[in-house]
């Protein structure tokens, strides 16, 4: 199809002079420019236009129902970036206060018009009472979607994509399990225990103190002087218990003044 | 079909930071100990999906990233297997097993192991034993779970192919262990040799690049960057931050050195750290060898697999500068089977006796806490265990490797041509053990004198962030350091206006913990956000700041957003892009869940409905950068 624009209605027919004057009223129309598609809901399956060839469309409906998602997505599809859709129809049934005209803005914004307003056009199908009738107009967007971005996808351009294929959705991979929050993981039974076991010869209090678990204090006193009968704590951290007053600091020789290395926090000191 | 059948136990990683290709290289190993004829270890992007049907066994290990995402290494294997024209049958002579890494603080807790592992069964994979999960929250990270996920695959293999794994069971008498072969093997040359060859300077920069590359594809694989694109010279070097705060962020400013800067706002620069000289030089004592000797470093040809990505006329270099670009020794830790090599060189019977007991099932928990909690250093390590001399080739094999690091860039090159900047805060922690523990690039950054010092080895490539058009609406979420490729993104729309493009309004939503101490980059933000500025109220957009601390309540971007939701809605029904950066992982998601809030009530929506119409059919997209 090489037409510019497109005017469909639900009705068996449509007055050609109100068809083309709804038109004009956004483009200028060639001989060639315009399709009219009457009983178009009647349509199985797309509209019959390569995607993006379209500046306008007239959706001119005589029902009180509005046409469903599928409909506005493939509009959406055939729509040239920065396309004009103009939808005339009767107001359906307000609820919840709505404005009459909100169900009809929210599935324009849902399948992703722009600048969705109301606006006054002559109505083109010229039916007897025009109490309830309104027309809205709105765009789509004027610079090139790409394929959508969900949050779940990176984008990596130095990935060369030779042709598109045609893939399955991975998110079908996850069960309902899957999905569930995850719990963190339990101790479980076959675990070995994490608690380090004192030195045979302990003196640094460990053995004593299995039950209550504490880490001992550090003192300047063993800093100067540094003790340990059990001969681990100047081995590092590798050797020593887990309530060693010497953990963290690097390896020391006995008798000798242990030096704390920048990189030791001596708040406890 | 005529396809040989490659009799083989065949282990497929998807790696993001090495973790993933440590633990196959652990599968790798232990299935020869098992008596295994022929197995081998490949990261995904080095296998051919297509001759998947061939193989006899293939293991997969592979790591789910922060979003929930394959490994990068891992994008074009997975979208092969994700053909919808992939049959039910086609992996039937195939036998699989699939181990995950993940994070069980992540709602999309190992969706990358998940997915494969259903994936594998629907296309046709008979699976040899239920996925395992591996989970970072565990006591002893993820092995809490490989450990037992192992014996169960060697039983199972032992038991459908017992040619293809004649023993089931390892020898556990330490004893009577073997050590394994190792994987490299180094050339010491001798003075006379050298003469011919000269040194390579950094005086010239293709040869310096040159150098770099070869040194680092000598022992690296083939995910790592080697020869760099850039080298860039810092310029500017800028504390953004009070420096009686608790953090150090600074406002750096490079050039390139060949003037040849190419970059889109939203790009990422990644960087190799230079380390500390002493250190450097320490561990090469250690290690009881010459930092000014020469070696040449391949990988051991065993067999059929040749590495023919090896170059064999590599010219030698210094065993030093060897270290200081390939070999991590001051700033990452090493993985259990570093503890185990050492185990055979330990000349300390007590040395010897605690390194087995740290390689051993027993000794997990306690390793973790030693090693990993600690960020434990190969030179620490090395200081701990003095009566250890492990030889050169293995210190090379189990080393980390030096890693580049990213950064989002923070400029606009149609601001600042020929320069590229990054905002930078400077990391540090304190350890279970009260050891005060440093990120190594960050603080070497933080640290380097401008226009002094050697070039700094770089590359640039895109990242998450699409560089916007003009005429696209923004709203931009960016909480601290993730302000960063915002301030890109506002000096390029700024520039552009000036030109004369039209322009889309931005609005900006930004956070940190007070006003006075941590507002980075605040007189440029509030520059823009005046009349006619691209940051401007009155044109639809905004800048708006969240001060977590400044009250007794915390108020976060996320809650700044929903008293803006009037001008929120009104950019994201107009199809404006939704940009989210920041150093949080779980901040996306807050900030993803507010719009869904928004919209639900300015629309009237059910927050399902919601969400659906946010991520898929609006106009505009979300693109999220998150770094740990």
């Amino acid at each position: 199809m090489k037409q510019s624009a497109l005017l469909l209605t639900d009705s068996d027919f449509v007055p050609v002079g109100a068809a083309l004057s709804a038109i004009r009223g956004f483009q200028d129309l060639g001989e060639d420019d315009l399709l009219v598609i009457t009983r178009a809901l009647q349509l199985t399956g797309q509209l019959p236009f390569e995607p993006a060839s379209l500046s306008v469309i007239v959706f001119a409906s005589k029902s009180l129902e509005l046409p469903g998602e599928q409909w506005f997505e493939d509009v959406i599809r055939v729509l040239k970036p920065g396309g004009t859709i103009v939808i005339q129809t009767f107001l359906p049934v307000a609820d919840h206060g709505d404005k009459p005209s909100s169900a009809l803005e929210r599935k324009l914004l849902f399948a992703g018009f722009l600048e969705v307003h109301l606006i006054d056009m002559k109505s083109v199908l010229q039916p007897e009472d025009t109490t309830l009738l309104l027309t809205m107009k709105a765009k789509k967007a004027s610079w090139v979607v790409g394929s959508s971005f969900s949050l779940k996808k990176r984008v990596l351009p130095k990935i060369q994509i030779e042709d598109e294929l045609d893939l399955i959705d991975e998110d079908s991979l996850l069960t309902e399990e899957d999905l569930k929050k995850p719990e963190l993981p339990p101790v479980g039974d076959c675990e070995v225990g994490s608690t380090r076991k004192a030195c045979k010869n302990c003196t640094c209090g460990r053995a004593e103190e299995e039950q209550k678990v504490q880490k001992l204090a550090l003192t300047s006193e063993l800093l100067d002087n540094p003790k340990s009968a059990c001969g681990s704590c100047g081995l590092g951290d590798a050797f020593r218990c887990g309530t060693c007053p010497y953990r963290g600091l690097p390896p020391f020789q006995l008798g000798e003044k242990v030096s704390l290395s920048g990189s030791f926090l001596a708040a406890d000191i | 079909m005529g396809l040989e059948r490659s009799r083989r136990l065949l282990v497929l990683y998807g790696s993001q930071t090495g973790t993933a290709q440590d633990a196959a290289d652990r599968v790798g190993r232990e299935a020869v100990r098992r008596g295994c004829p022929s197995v081998d270890v490949l990261s995904v992007d080095e296998f051919d999906a297509r001759l998947l049907p061939s193989e006899d066994v293939v293991i997969f290990v592979v790591s789910t990233t922060g979003q929930g995402d394959m490994p990068d290494s891992m994008k074009e294997f997975w979208k092969f297997l994700l053909q919808k024209n992939i049959s039910d049958q086609w992996l039937e002579h195939v036998h699989y097993a699939v181990f995950g890494l993940g994070d069980s603080a992540y709602q999309k807790y190992n969706f990358a192991a998940k997915k494969l592992d259903r994936r594998l069964l629907n296309i046709g994979g008979k699976p040899l034993v239920q996925k395992g999960l591996g989970d970072d929250q565990h006591r002893s990270g993820y092995e809490g779970a490989f450990d037992l996920w192992l014996s169960s695959l060697w039983n199972a293999l032992h038991e459908k192919d017992p040619m293809l794994l004649p023993r089931s069971i390892d020898n556990l008498d330490a004893s009577t262990q073997c050590l394994d072969s190792p994987k490299f093997e180094v050339i010491f040359h001798s003075i006379n040799e050298m003469v011919a060859t000269g040194t390579s300077t950094l005086s010239d920069l293709n040869c310096a690049k040159n150098l770099i590359g070869k040194v680092r594809s000598m022992s690296l694989g083939k995910s790592h960057y080697k020869r760099p694109q850039y080298l860039l010279q810092l310029i500017t070097n800028q504390q953004l931050i009070k420096s009686d705060a608790d953090a150090d962020v600074r406002h750096l400013e490079f050039e390139s050195s060949s003037s040849d800067l190419r970059y889109q706002v939203g790009d990422v620069l990644e960087v190799l750290p230079a380390q500390d000289p002493d250190a450097v030089e320490a561990f090469i004592r250690r290690a009881n060898l010459d930092p000014d000797c020469y070696i040449t470093v391949r990988p051991k040809v065993i067999g059929k697999h040749h590495d023919s990505s090896a170059d064999m006329s590599t010219p030698p270099v210094k065993l030093r500068t060897f270290v200081e670009l390939a070999m991590d020794v001051a700033s990452a830790s090493p993985r259990r089977y570093f503890f185990e090599v050492m185990s055979f060189f330990a000349s300390a019977e007590h040395e010897k006796e605690k390194l087995q007991y740290f390689a051993s099932p027993e000794g997990r928990d306690d390793l973790f806490q030693y090693n990993q909690k600690e960020r434990r250093t190969v030179l620490e390590v090395l200081e701990d265990f003095p009566s250890v001399q492990l030889p050169f080739e293995w210190l090379v094999q189990l080393a980390p490797p030096l890693r580049t690091r990213a950064f989002s860039i923070s400029s606009s090159p149609l601001a600042h041509p020929d320069q590229v900047h990054l905002t930078v805060k400077a990391l540090t922690w304190t350890t279970p053990f009260k050891r005060k523990r440093s990120g190594l690039c960050s603080n070497w950054l933080a640290g380097v004198v401008p226009r002094k010092g050697v070039p700094i080895p770089a590359w640039i490539h895109g990242g998450c962030l699409a560089a916007p058009p003009p005429s696209e609406p923004l709203i931009l979420v960016g909480p601290g350091t993730g302000c960063a490729p915002f301030r890109g993104f506002v000096e390029e729309r700024a520039a552009q206006k000036a030109e004369g493009a039209a322009v889309a309004p931005i609005l900006f939503f930004f956070g940190c913990r007070n006003q006075e101490k941590d507002f980075l980059y605040r007189d440029f933000w509030v520059s823009h956000a005046q009349d006619g500025g691209v940051l401007a109220a009155g044109s639809g957009g905004g800048f708006f700041a969240a001060f977590s601390r400044d009250q007794v309540h915390k108020v976060y971007v996320q809650h700044k957003m929903k008293e803006e939701r009037k001008r929120v809605w009104r950019l994201l029904s107009g199809g404006a892009a939704v940009y989210i950066a920041g150093s949080s992982a779980k901040m996306p998601a807050d900030v993803v869940t507010a719009l869904e809030e928004i919209v639900a009530e300015e629309a009237g929506l059910d927050s399902e409905a919601a969400g659906r119409w946010l991520r898929r059919q609006r106009a505009g997209g979300i693109f999220i950068e998150a770094w740990s």
